[in-house]
């Protein structure tokens, strides 16, 4: 044996669990089970058809515009990136491949971190990839005889703003996704406080408008959807009698959700049996 | 001696598994989880609270009618009774109870229609719970302005009811959903797709298809109202909106199916994905 060999070899066994490691790890396993690509592909098929189908509505003189048309596959989009995260973030108690994680990494929030960087770079990639759909899906019938607005554009800021405020947003639900997964360990269970968060609260409070519900429905995760949305909704909603956050604000209100989930989850991993 | 004698006897004297013993089992099953009581108890809950916060927040306004707060909650209440129904429908095949339970069953299908009766039996009770919940939940605020809501009210019958039956619905396809797909994340995200997304894409579409400068005439929508109203009377959600405000008359240019017309569109919901798991059940391999 060279130096040089013993050198290396002494390198890797006394750095055996490095992060860049961990987060290959990870992404070996988010990528090797087929949910995942399904659930990619779904959630970029399902948001750009919806997205035709509303532009297909659309005629001339229509109330919402071109932005807004790009960014209508969002309640189905927004749906898998949440599924996406979870599966992510409840696989290993689910599988039992905990006790094998946990034993390669025993100090765990590595573990919780990597999760978290895969499955927000995946949900980012889905959610351009979505987008990209949807503009293309909707460029036919946006822009054509309109008065509400000329179809989604590069060079105009605030389309860009709302571009990058749905990647951003679907990052943020999938980011929720995968710490809820990891915080309640069994999908069904994740996915449906999931739901009860994002859809189902604000549709009950939406349906219910007044200064109390409207706060509260700010401060739902929900509220990021402000990162996207244009003008006139961010009017609409700020009409709708809570806090006038605007898009920033949103996306400040989902960021505190993912952050209080983090730590939710980072205590129960770190201080708690994991199985 | 006697003994060994009478074990084999016994199975003779009673003949096969009974529809009858069918359901005895799965109801054993389902009321031997925990997940089903947290469930219809935090169902139950929740509705109750969130009328009360709902009821109190509007007490002050001038002519508060305590009955209208009734069904503020309820939209929230179904996804108890869904995920339940989901949790009956993929809890075979997720423990791998399947093997024992269709090794006594060998017929099947009425293992599902088991499922079927116990998880409308649970809902009900469920429903019955949370309905009765909400009540209380608005007598709070009711006594503040020193009235007693009057449940006799024109519509507050209909109201409890059609939610009860909305609810045993909702449970009954969360249960289709999962003796369909048979896992528990796809099947949840179907019916919440039905039940959840369906709403807010058909308010869009409504939003999208209309000129809002353009005069509204009720009696004759344009034609991408008329196509969404369409559209919604015939999902669950318009069905069970429907179900309990039986007076409404119907969304304009869509047909008024009445409230027994919405209750059999909820019925169509729940029979069809329930038929589908039963030739799949029937048909094709458990696992």
């Amino acid at each position: 044996m060279t130096s040089a060999e013993a050198l290396r070899r002494d390198r890797t066994q006394r750095r055996a669990v490095t992060a860049p490691r961990v987060l290959a790890a990870e992404w070996t396993k988010a990528a090797g089970v087929t949910s995942t690509a399904w659930t990619v592909a779904g959630t970029v098929g399902a948001a750009g058809s919806l997205a035709f189908v509303l532009g297909s509505f659309a005629g001339p003189g229509s109330a919402v515009s071109g932005t807004s048309l790009a960014t209508s596959g969002y309640p189905l989009a927004q749906l898998g990136a949440l599924v996406l995260g979870v599966l992510i973030g409840s696989a290993d108690s689910a599988t039992g491949t905990c006790l094998t994680t946990y034993a390669a990494v025993p100090r765990r929030l590595p573990v919780l971190g990597a999760q978290v960087v895969v499955t927000g770079a995946l949900a980012a990639l889905t959610g351009l990839a979505a987008f990209a759909v949807s503009v293309a899906a909707t460029a036919g019938t946006a822009g054509t005889g309109r008065a509400a607005g000329a179809p989604w554009a590069l060079s105009d800021p605030q389309d860009l703003r709302a571009a990058a405020g749905y990647v951003l947003f679907l990052t943020g639900a999938a980011v929720c996704g995968v710490l809820l997964g990891a915080l309640l360990r069994r999908p069904l269970a994740a996915l449906t406080t999931a739901v009860a968060l994002f859809v189902l609260a604000d549709q009950v409070l939406a349906a219910n408008p007044g200064r109390v519900t409207g706060t509260v429905r700010a401060l739902l995760p929900g509220g990021g959807t402000r990162l996207f949305a244009d003008d006139a909704q961010l009017a609409a909603l700020a009409a709708g009698g809570g806090p006038d956050l605007g898009a920033r604000g949103g996306g400040l209100v989902l960021g505190a959700w993912c952050l209080a989930l983090l730590l939710l989850a980072g205590h129960r991993l770190v201080r708690r049996d994991v199985a | 001696m006697s003994a060994t004698a009478e074990l084999p006897a016994r199975p003779a004297a009673r003949s096969g598994p009974s529809f009858a013993r069918v359901v005895r089992a799965e109801w054993t099953k389902l009321l031997g989880l925990r997940s089903t009581h947290v469930v219809a108890a935090v169902t139950v809950a929740v509705t109750g609270l969130l009328t009360h916060l709902s009821a109190s927040a509007s007490s002050g306004d001038p002519g508060f009618v305590a009955t209208r707060n009734l069904g503020d909650a309820l939209p929230l209440a179904f996804l108890g009774p869904l995920v339940l129904g989901v949790l009956v429908g993929t809890g075979e095949f997720s423990t791998g109870t399947f093997r024992s339970t269709f090794a006594a069953v060998p017929r099947r299908v009425p293992v599902l229609l088991a499922q079927a009766v116990v998880t409308a039996a649970v809902v009900l009770v469920v429903g019955v719970l949370s309905v009765g919940a909400a009540v209380l939940g608005i007598l709070p605020a009711a006594a503040s302005r020193g009235t007693t809501p009057d449940l006799g009210n024109a519509g507050v019958p209909q109201l409890l009811l059609g939610t009860v039956g909305f609810l045993v619905g909702a449970g009954l396809l969360g249960l289709a959903a999962g003796a369909l797909l048979r896992r528990a994340v796809p099947a949840l995200v179907a019916a919440v797709v039905v039940l959840l997304v369906a709403p807010v894409v058909l308010a869009f579409a409504a939003e999208a298809g209309t000129d809002p400068l353009a005069e509204y005439d009720p009696e004759h929508p344009p034609p991408a109202t008329v196509l969404v109203n369409t559209v919604e009377t015939f999902t669950p959600v318009g069905a069970g909106s429907a179900l309990t405000n039986p007076g409404g008359g119907g969304l304009d240019g869509a047909p008024d199916l009445g409230a027994g017309g919405s209750a059999l569109v909820l019925a169509g919901w729940v029979v069809v994905p329930l038929t589908a798991a039963a030739i799949r059940l029937r048909r094709r391999d458990l696992g």
